[in-house]
């Protein structure tokens, strides 16, 4: 049986080298999805990460017991064998946060601009993900014990890759609160329980049917031991250096749950770099005129920075379909290499 | 006649993250598995099985629906009239026949015909990231059948065919 997440699904051999070279910015689904679409167009494919593997989100954020890495792993040493695409891992391509802003940060040994990869490569394609925690907004949220879902999820597979700097959260025998109910706040909730939380809660602002992860996620957790408080939403951390309580408002009005660890487990925003730059509101309005291109030429976006947040599905198709069009931008530049469009016909409306 | 193959996804190593409907949908135009939400949130593909004793290909009045050399069930879109009551998608007990807004009437998976022909498989089970999607020799499948794939297959008829009983 086939034990690869084949990238390369699309043929069976590559095409001969074609003579171009691409810089995919992101090694998750739709970097990796572009690199097996390019890769078997005969492309010469540079995959950038910042963390010491290839995979994104699904080797770092999802669980193995969801996605088995060695799948993933199996599906990029199809890359790198069939396809030949070379992949430059702990290496940060510029980016508008400054280092160690965004979860992962902390991997990378080498950065580069994005300048630098857009003189040497014909084309770059941009999935650099989301990766930034959305905030609680309530007092009490920098105290020590307050994490993000994926502050929380990160560490736990990347120590195995760092133990100088990547330490899982230690939540033995503490009082854990997960705040959300997405697939994240439950992965962040099992997580807590395996790692031997004394008591571990979920609190939603709705209610169960609402929940997005569904009530076959939250009866399994509930089934493990953990409890649920719904139609109740946080209004502070409490405590003086570190967590203490947590103060909510709930059906019965406010009150305060005694907690050691609070997991704000309420989604990612994107981190495109250069936002402004890329003119990324454009393309998402779908306001240019050639598929996934940013303002600035023979530079491309796909993916979740792109889109925001959604599911590894999501990912994969934009990767692919940012391949194609890059290829058919490549393809229509090799015929005039003058063929650009003008500011005024690249929008739709003309400059917005 | 070569082995005859079949997909089966396994509902329990499924995380719904939609991998499969994405692909299918970038070769084929318009996906031919379709992710469906049961009601108590489980997120799961709704797909053909290319059943051995398969409902849609009797009941099709102008035998549209044939079975090729490795089993699968394949529309002849030449032959499909789209008739008024579109019988196979009543017939099909998995929710895999999809009516159209335009050209042929419906549509179904044929098993990535082409792709077989080149001796590539499926593409939903290449790219599935879980290992949930898999082709396979019809036989295998009983072999791959869980007690979790069962339960979480009996939770995907209960929401599509909720008057169905099925054998505890």
């Amino acid at each position: 049986m086939n034990e690869a997440m084949n990238f390369n699904f699309l043929r069976n051999a590559p095409l001969p080298p074609n003579g171009r070279k691409v810089a995919v910015i992101g090694a998750g689904p739709s970097g990796l999805a572009a690199a097996g679409y390019l890769g078997g167009l005969g492309y010469q494919v540079e995959v950038y990460d910042k963390l010491p593997k290839p995979g994104g989100l699904m080797t770092f954020g999802i669980p193995s017991h969801r996605i088995p890495s060695a799948r993933i792993d199996a599906g990029v040493l199809i890359l790198e064998r069939s396809l030949g695409v070379n992949f430059h891992c702990k290496t940060k391509v510029c980016c508008s946060a400054p280092l160690h802003e965004e979860e992962g940060d902390h991997f990378s040994w080498d950065m580069i601009g994005l300048g630098e990869l857009v003189e040497n490569h014909d084309a770059v394609i941009i999935c650099t993900g989301s990766w930034k925690s959305r905030r609680l907004g309530i007092p009490g949220e920098k105290l020590a014990g307050v994490y993000s879902g994926l502050e929380f999820l990160f560490p736990i597979r990347a120590a195995r890759y760092d133990t100088r700097n990547m330490h899982t959260p230690d939540v033995t025998g503490k009082n854990v609160i997960v705040i959300g109910a997405g697939h994240s706040a439950m992965d962040a909730a099992h997580a807590a329980l395996h790692l031997d939380a004394a008591k571990v809660s979920v609190v939603y602002r709705r209610t169960k049917e609402d929940a997005p992860c569904g009530t076959f996620e939250i009866d399994r957790l509930l089934e493990l031991g953990a409890t649920w408080v719904e139609k109740t939403s946080p209004t502070a951390i409490l405590g003086k250096a570190e967590v203490q309580a947590l103060e909510v408002e709930g059906p019965e009005g406010k009150r305060t749950l005694p907690a050691d660890t609070v997991i704000g487990a309420i989604g990612e925003i994107p981190t495109p770099p250069f936002a402004g730059e890329l003119g990324l509101e454009n393309i998402r309005k779908g306001d240019v005129r050639w598929l996934n291109m940013t303002a600035i030429n023979n530079v491309f976006v796909a993916g979740d920075v792109l889109s925001g947040p959604s599911k590894v599905g999501k990912a994969v198709e934009s990767g692919l379909k940012a391949a194609r069009s890059l290829a058919n931008w490549l393809d229509m530049k090799s015929h005039d290499p003058d063929a650009c469009f003008s500011e005024q016909e690249r929008y739709k409306e003309g400059r917005p | 006649m070569s082995a005859q193959k079949t997909l089966f996804v396994d509902y329990s190593k499924c995380i719904g993250c939609e991998t499969c409907e994405a692909v299918c949908g970038f070769i084929n135009d318009k996906p031919r598995i379709h992710m469906t939400r049961t009601r108590d949130g489980l997120m799961v593909p709704l797909y053909c099985h290319h059943c051995e004793e398969a409902h849609c290909a009797k009941v099709c009045k102008k035998g549209a629906i044939a079975k090729d050399r490795d089993g699968a069930l394949v529309l002849q879109t030449m032959l499909c009239r789209g008739c008024e009551t579109r019988q196979c998608i009543l017939a099909c007990p998995f929710g895999a026949i999809f009516a159209t807004a335009t050209g042929v009437a419906v549509r179904k998976c044929d098993l990535c015909a082409s792709r077989r022909d080149l001796g590539m498989n499926p593409a939903c089970a290449e790219m599935c990231p879980c290992g949930a999607v898999m082709f396979v020799e019809r036989d295998k499948v009983e072999q791959l059948t869980t007690e979790e794939s069962e339960t979480s297959l009996k939770r995907v008829i209960e929401h599509i065919r909720p008057a169905v009983r099925r054998k505890a």
